[in-house]
């Protein structure tokens, strides 16, 4: 361990300076740039997959590693930035033809504001409560949400979703659209990690781990938890509003409390005590899915047997695990260090 | 008399049928520092609670510097000048000493809602300036819900400060601390009384302490105000002798 933390001198470096986010995401981004090269436009796709999903589940980590509450509607923002999207894109491409590319990214902007939004809105009630009140009330609201999309036919096409979002040309390229999205999901990674550092990313920290002493420090809480909530809102949007051109298409299941539960799975999986762990849950888990369903339909069983032994045996997800060894071989580090010292020290007063 | 700093009038407060608070009227003048007394269950940390928005009072006024405070929710309290601590340490486990401080100095210097700006830089000299007063730099690094109960309790003391505060709020400040670490507890906030004219009221069942570190004691039972006085006015008073003191021999 110790000779691997000397080796590894810029991830150790990294570690100091950041936590077990800073040499992981280093890590994940190298072997993101390099996805392409694999054989197959099949990898890309899942690799486009994995960045998405990881975005939603980073976003509804601010809610949950940050602020300390669970949701079970995240996905309804995701969902909602989607169909903004792919609402917009609808009404912008040309009824036989491709869309221009301007009119493309216009339909993709639209995405995050209207998620935002909807989280002002559904945010104003759920902050007024915490802990399973503030999850149920989450649920309620996606399911509320869900529905709307589901059964206004009119306006959402209801259960039959909407096709045909077909990207501009250059977009359609499996490979160029992996790229697109990994800049969209990086500069939004960035913006994220940027607010987690902040005075009101540790204000977040405050309402996490003790939300009457946080009042008393003169935090408003629930303003904090509700502009929280909205930011949650928006980058889940970002996420869906990428969603729609990626599989073509959006139907209403993406606002649904399974989607919201793939967040929270990614989280656990990875970790919600670090800021990239929802990624790493991200890509465990999309990789996996890719690979079991090549194999066997039994794919529900497989993903619920691992959350069952990470809630188990890792409660603090894969990256916890990690990040529990390093710091537990830091001190036993420090610990030696410190003894050979006083050893040497006595040794010297030896005549 | 001249206006104090805090003016408490016809305070009530009853949970269901039973009154904690009873038409209490009290003041402190700036600089002061005094102390609550006062048998179990006696209403002390009700009538903090009200004081700083933790609870509406049923009834009666609250004046801060001149600014009727009555009813105001804990934040606004907190952002006129009056910081507490609380009598269970209640610190945020989950986050290091320093990053504990600093987070209280940043929402005092209201700069939560700036989204972009480094946690770090913002607020670095009063953060330490506080870890040095309560003798936290060299623990600063460490998560606070693994320090041991006295460094916890000074861990609140030191959130409590963030900020200077104009009016410290105490609840058994040296409650589960040792013999020397309550005596330096208490020397520090002396010190902040005297240096600093920082006005403090504190509770606490030790009247060693009590007697030695306020200038002006209350005496609550069943919510309502028994006596008030110099220490010597309160250690003569019968019925003070009769409801709390006599058990502690004094």
């Amino acid at each position: 361990m110790t000779a691997n933390a000397k080796g590894a001198g810029p991830l150790a470096r990294l570690y100091t300076a950041f936590g077990i986010s800073g040499p992981v995401a280093l890590l994940l981004l190298a072997a993101a740039l390099g996805v392409p090269w694999l054989p197959g436009e099949f990898w890309t796709h899942v690799g486009t997959e994995v960045l998405i999903l990881g975005l939603f589940a980073m976003s509804f980590n601010l809610l949950y590693g940050y602020m300390g509450q669970i949701s079970f509607g995240h996905a309804a923002f995701f969902g909602v930035g989607a169909y903004a999207t792919a609402m917009l894109f609808t009404v912008l491409k040309p009824a036989d033809g491709q869309i221009g590319v301007v009119d493309f990214l216009l339909s993709l902007l639209v995405g995050p504001p209207v998620a935002a939004l909807a989280a002002l809105v559904v945010g104003f009630f759920c902050v007024r409560l915490t802990g399973i009140y503030f999850a149920i009330l989450t649920l309620a609201f996606g399911e509320l949400l869900f529905y709307i999309v589901f059964s206004w036919y009119s306006f959402t096409k209801g259960d039959d979703g909407i096709q045909g979002l077909l990207p501009p040309p250059f977009f359609q390229d499996s490979t160029n659209f992996y790229f697109f999205t990994l800049a969209i999901v990086v500069t939004a990674a960035a913006l994220m990690w940027r607010i987690t550092e902040s005075p009101f990313g540790y204000a977040l920290r405050t309402l996490r781990d003790n939300q009457r002493r946080a009042a008393f420090l003169g935090t408003n809480v629930r303003v904090h938890m509700l502009a929280n909530f909205v930011i949650a809102g928006s980058f889940a949007g970002v996420a869906g509003a990428l969603w729609g051109p990626f599989s073509r298409s959006v139907n209403p299941g993406l606002l649904g409390w399974g989607e919201s539960g793939i967040a929270v799975f990614m989280t656990l999986i990875g970790g919600g005590g670090s800021f990239i762990g929802p990624m790493v849950g991200s890509v465990i888990y999309t990789l996996l899915q890719a690979v079991v369903k090549m194999y066997t339909v039994y794919w529900p069983l497989t993903i619920g047997t691992i959350i069952l032994l990470i809630v188990l045996f890792a409660p603090g997800g894969v990256l916890g695990l990690i990040d529990q060894r390093i710091r537990g071989a830091r001190s036993a580090e420090r610990v030696g260090r410190e003894e050979d010292e006083a050893a040497a020290a006595a040794a010297e007063r030896q005549p | 008399m001249n206006s104090g700093i805090l003016e408490v009038s016809g305070l009530e407060k009853h949970f269901g049928g039973v009154y904690v608070t009873c038409n209490v009227n009290f003041s402190m003048q700036e600089g002061e520092q005094s102390a609550i007394i006062g048998p179990n269950g006696a209403g002390k940390s009700t009538f903090m609670n009200l004081l700083t928005g933790y609870h509406r009072p049923d009834a009666g006024k609250v004046v801060f510097a001149g600014r009727d405070i009555t009813g105001m929710p804990p934040h606004r309290v907190v952002r006129c000048g009056i910081s507490r601590a609380f009598q269970v340490s209640s610190i945020f486990g989950r986050m290091t000493v320093g990053d504990n401080v600093r987070a209280a100095v940043q929402a005092q210097m209201r700069v939560t809602f700036r989204l972009f700006a480094s946690a770090r830089r913002l607020g670095a000299e009063e953060t330490e300036r506080v870890l040095a007063l309560c003798g936290l730099l060299a623990k600063r690094d460490l998560m606070a819900g693994e320090l041991a109960q006295g460094d916890k309790k000074r861990l609140e003391l030191a959130i409590a400060l963030a900020g200077r505060p104009r009016l410290l709020f105490l609840d058994e400040p040296t409650a589960g601390m040792s013999i020397e670490e309550a005596r330096s507890t208490m020397e520090l906030v002396d010190r902040l009384n005297r240096e600093l004219k920082l006005t403090v009221l504190f509770t606490e069942h030790d009247m060693g302490i009590v007697f030695n570190h306020a200038r002006r004691l209350t005496l609550l039972h069943r919510g309502a105000i028994v006596v008030q006085g110099t220490p010597e006015e309160v250690r003569a008073n019968a019925t003070a002798q009769k409801v709390y003191l006599g058990e502690h021999h004094l």
